[in-house]
């Protein structure tokens, strides 16, 4: 009980850190977000509109800044995210954002899951049959392959299956603009085959960590006695490396995928840009670009709760495998 | 260091760091290949007018967009510069990212982590409690919202924010190690010194941390570089920069790569990946070099073990009979050793042991670990085998029970257990025999039960490997093994960290109970335990083995424990026996200089008050022993041909029960008969 307080707490503070960063941010660095939102709509919009804008915002000059900081984090928590000023002017936040993310969860919820699983499970294998000869290969070629920055994968994937394959790959947008949006096999195949690239970006560049650090963790498991214990008591193989050797190497890994979240999220922003994916990466993108301050807020809200919220998951997990973490809750 | 000069309490500082490091380091090829890219780009960022005879990187001076020719080898941009040229300008750029970010996330690291550990309490709650959530909230979201609000970004802009948000990782793992130094003997005997503690840091904590801090500021910078270009890819940098990331963005903007000049993009992302990579590689050397397991077998050890396998399976072959393939092979059915299941001699031994040889493949050659061991365990037997840590006792048991994993095999002789030999037997045809048959304890229970499992669901995990009981009979049976070693059976469904260490033990004992072998391996099992309750486990044991009936083969260091329970003593030396008989006969009279020896540095509880003396030196070196008598450069009464001539183990005593390995028992080259053995100590 004291452990899942604690934890809920470490969650509230984070958030809370999250949320007063964004509203000092804009407020203590050098450009006004009042100009320039001036100057972006300039023309477009009556002064009132703008006023009503500001205030959805957040930023009321007048106001003194304890009141408007209460005000914004208020707000923030009950999902009064305001209006968008860029590129969809006036638009909801929320709407904008609702539209944006199935893509993200789609691609990149799915790809880093299935990278992490794979990565571990490939981990696994290599590091039972360590001493052979792919283990000399492997691990260097891992270490390369997690060091490759994102885009430049992205962008070598497009030249190499788009560019000079006459299109063979698409590699730009979510899906054929031609088609209507629906439950078609048609649409369903191009949603598809538009993820393929920037799905295999994430894979390429993600799961040589996960192998490399599931590989070590097996090896130094190996070497314990409950292992040597397991072959003892004349157990089948799978048993042993599943059950002693894996499951208990695993644990480690599972704290390093929460923490890994931000990398993900990093990577979601670049490929996303590269493939002009409407995701919430590239939101955030052409938040920033468009001087877009209610929109940008609310997304670096939510990426800090999707990692604070995967960092619970997987403190459950480790709760719920692991009986010596249990004991000391 | 002139000041721990002359300090009695100066106690020797753990060298992680020292000259044989760097010589590790020197010889890792991930290393080298990291050092040598990294060279070679802080070369051109030194003098990269040397590398182009172009001087201004951005100006728009060539026709836009051609192809690589000898004027251009990578050809133009789009705006007409020159690819090359601007790739050499740009790595000082990328490099001062790399080494100014990264040096300060470290600096930073180093002051948190190690300040949170050292100041403890509230401090390090709050200063945790900062790391942990700079370290949740994510970076890159930050710094591209960061970068924007600055203005586009000057270079110290940019560095500002990467070290911001870079440091908290390492500072996490800086505190971690900083806490597991603090109590360390040498910190403790700075402290004894009155040293004041800033100074113990700076000089005490910080050298052994260096290699920590330097894999830190690998990571780092390879942060800082991958960052960097993927911001300024995204236009949030200074676009008139010379920089890799900056060709990115503009390549990006003019859509490079479908317009023909994919190298504008592709080369200086090249550029970004290698840097990157060689971070990555010299970070993952330093892995390697803390944690030699991770390390690849090199190709030369690989070699070694070829060889040992190939002597191992001869082995194995051999002695399975005059089968030509290889044992292990399912298609080619060597003697099934269940043939001779039932012994024509029904007074042969339980085990018998003949020439058992053990090798470790190392990068130097094999290595010896147990050297031709002849050993017999009768039924219901009480075997101990006593040796000093590395003699190779712990080697021997796993050897005979077949648990061996590379680089160690068994290269020679047989281990005959009911009259069938384990050695020549697949790991299928082993796991019949394992547990059902004979069954092992290990020296330390909290480390060989599996911890994230119940003691009950280990027990079922045994018992299913070997019958097919339904889940009812599988709880009486192990309610049964654990009242027979007095553990309450409600602590089936405890956890192993839930238990005390003596009960862990019995756990474990009873866990080798489970279907009533013939033979029980035990390897230290009381060692990791407090005297009082070594004792009652061994009583236990001696009980235990009376009402079952079960043979014990039972390894320890310690003399006097065996002898009041064993029935007979195996003294090792350095992969020998060297000695060998009745408890009794051993213990009173021993025949050989290092028995002797063994059993002066045990007191004995009941025997009258001598002085302890232990044996002076320590074990040879396996991999290369000394010539002749192995023991003979510790043995106090060392003659001149025990330098070169082996001993053979003699039969001495009247009825032969006894032999030893010592040429003072023989006169010349005959054994003798008497076995006394004056030691002058």
């Amino acid at each position: 009980m004291k452990h899942v307080l604690r934890r809920g707490g470490f969650f509230l503070l984070t958030l809370w850190a999250a949320l007063t960063l964004n509203f000092f941010i804009p407020r203590f660095m050098p450009g006004d977000p009042v100009n320039a939102l001036r100057d972006r709509t300039r023309g477009k919009v009556s002064e009132a509109t703008l006023q009503q804008m500001l205030s959805s915002f957040g930023f009321k000059p007048n106001q003194n800044l304890g009141a408007q900081y209460l005000d914004y984090l208020g707000n923030m928590l009950s999902g009064h995210w305001g209006l968008s000023i860029g590129q969809a002017l006036g638009e909801p936040v929320t709407t904008i954002i609702g539209q944006a993310l199935p893509w993200t969860l789609g691609l990149v919820g799915i790809t880093t899951v299935l990278a992490f699983a794979l990565g571990t499970l490939i981990g696994i294998v290599a590091g039972w049959k360590r001493g052979g000869r792919l283990d000399a290969i492997l691990p260097p070629l891992f270490v390369v392959t997690s060091a490759l920055p994102y885009f430049w994968v992205a962008l070598l994937l497009i030249l190499m299956f788009s560019v000079w394959t006459n299109g063979l790959l698409p590699s730009d947008f979510n899906y054929d603009t031609s088609l209507v949006p629906g439950f078609s096999p048609g649409f369903i195949g191009s949603v598809l085959q538009h993820a393929v690239l920037p799905a295999a970006t994430l894979l390429i560049t993600s799961i040589g960590g996960w192998i490399l650090t599931m590989r070590n963790n097996m090896i130094t498991t190996l070497a314990e006695d409950y292992v040597r214990m397991g072959r003892a008591k004349g157990l089948p193989t799978r048993k042993v490396m599943y059950g002693y050797a894996a499951r208990n190497a695993f644990l480690p890994n599972l704290s390093g995928f929460a923490m890994s979240l931000g990398f993900v999220i990093s990577g979601a922003i670049l490929i996303e840009y590269v493939f002009n994916y409407p995701g919430l990466g590239y939101l955030l993108y052409s938040a920033v670009q468009n001087v877009d301050y209610p929109l940008m807020q609310t997304l670096f809200m939510l990426f800090t709760v999707a990692v604070l919220v995967a960092v619970l998951i997987c403190d459950l997990a480790t709760a719920w495998l692991d009986p010596r973490v249990r004991a000391k809750e | 260091m002139t000041v721990l000069q002359g300090t009695a309490a100066a106690a020797p500082r753990p060298r992680r760091s020292g000259g044989g490091f760097w010589r590790a380091l020197r010889g890792n090829r991930k290393a080298m290949a990291g050092s040598v890219i990294l060279l070679v780009f802080v070369v051109i960022s030194a003098f990269p007018g040397l590398f182009t005879s172009v001087h201004d990187p951005n100006a728009l001076q060539f026709p836009p967009r051609l192809g690589p020719s000898t004027g251009h080898l990578l050809g133009t941009t789009g705006l007409g510069q020159d690819i090359y040229t601007q790739l050499i300008y740009g790595t000082r750029q990328s490099l001062i990212i790399a080494v100014v970010a990264g040096f300060f996330a470290t600096v930073l690291s180093v002051l948190i982590g190690v300040s949170a550990a050292y100041l403890g309490g509230v401090m390090d709650d709050l200063l945790s409690m900062v790391t942990n959530v700079a370290l949740v909230i994510p970076a890159f979201p930050l710094i591209v919202i960061l970068a924007k609000y600055a203005g586009h970004g000057s270079l110290t802009v940019l560095l500002v924010v990467l070290v911001v948000t870079g440091w908290a990782y390492g500072a996490n793992q800086m505190r971690a190690q900083a806490l597991s130094l603090r109590n360390r003997d040498f910190l403790e005997s700075a402290r004894v010194r009155g040293e004041r503690r800033s100074y113990i840091i700076v000089f005490e904590v910080l050298p052994t941390m260096t290699s920590l801090i330097v894999a830190n500021f690998l990571g780092a910078a390879l942060y800082s570089v991958l960052s960097a270009a993927g911001l300024q890819f995204l236009g949030l940098g200074d676009p008139n920069s010379s920089s890799w990331g900056t060709m990115l963005y503009w390549a990006q903007n003019q859509q490079a790569l479908q317009t023909g000049a994919p190298l504008w993009s592709i080369a200086p992302g090249l550029c970004v990946a290698l840097l990157g990579v060689a971070f990555a590689l010299m970070n993952y050397a330093f892995d390697e070099l803390s944690n030699p397991a991770l390390r690849p077998v090199k190709a030369k050890e690989r070699k070694v073990r070829a060889a040992v396998a190939a002597k191992a399976s001869a082995a194995a072959g051999a002695e399975a009979g005059a089968s030509p393939s290889p044992v292990g092979t399912e298609t080619s059915p060597a003697p099934d050793p269940a043939d001779a299941e039932s012994p024509a001699d029904p007074d042969a031994p339980l085990l018998q042991v003949r020439g058992l040889t053990v090798e470790y493949a190392t990068a130097r050659g094999a290595s010896v670990a147990v050297a031709k061991v002849d050993l017999d365990v009768r039924r219901g037997e009480f075997l101990g085998v006593v040796g000093e840590s590395g003699c190779g006792k712990s080697t021997l048991l796993f050897a005979i029970a077949r648990l061996l994993s590379a680089p160690a095999s068994t290269t020679g002789g047989s281990v005959t257990f009911k009259g069938r030999n384990l050695v020549a037997m697949t790991e299928k045809q082993l796991n019949v025999l394992r547990w059902r048959d004979y069954s092992v304890v290990m020296q330390s229970a909290m480390n060989a039960l599996n911890p994230v499992r119940t003691i009950g669901a280990q027990f079922k995990d045994a018992i299913e490997a070997h019958a097919d009981y339904s889940s009812e009979q599988i709880k009486q049976r192990s309610v049964e093994v654990l009242e027979l070693v007095g553990i309450d059976p409600v602590h089936l469904k405890s956890y192993p960290h839930q238990l005390s260490g003596g009960m862990r033990q019995r756990a474990m004992i009873a866990m080798a109970l489970l279907f009533t072998p013939d033979l029980v391996i035990m390897d230290e099992p009381t060692s990791a335990l407090d005297v009082v309750a070594q004792r009652s486990l061994m009583v236990q044991i001696k009980e235990l083995q009376q009402l079952l009936g079960f043979a014990v083969i039972f390894v320890t260091h310690d003399m006097s424990l065996v002898s009041r329970f064993s029935d007979r003593l195996v003294v090792m030396y350095a992969g020998q026996v060297v000695e060998s008989g009745p408890t009794r006969t051993v213990f009173d009279t021993p025949a050989h200089p290092y028995s002797k020896g063994l059993l002066d540095a045990f007191p004995s509880i009941h025997g009258e008050r001598v002085e302890l003396k232990g044996i002076p030196g320590s074990p040879p070196d396996l991999g290369n022993p000394p010539a002749g008598c192995r023991f003979h450069p510790r043995c106090p009464v060392v003659q001149e041909r025990c330098r070169s001539q082996e001993p053979d183990l003699y039969q001495i005593g009247e009825a032969g029960e006894v032999k030893a390995r010592c040429l003072l028992l023989t006169s010349d080259d005959e054994p003798q008969a008497s076995r006394s053995l004056e030691v002058n100590s």
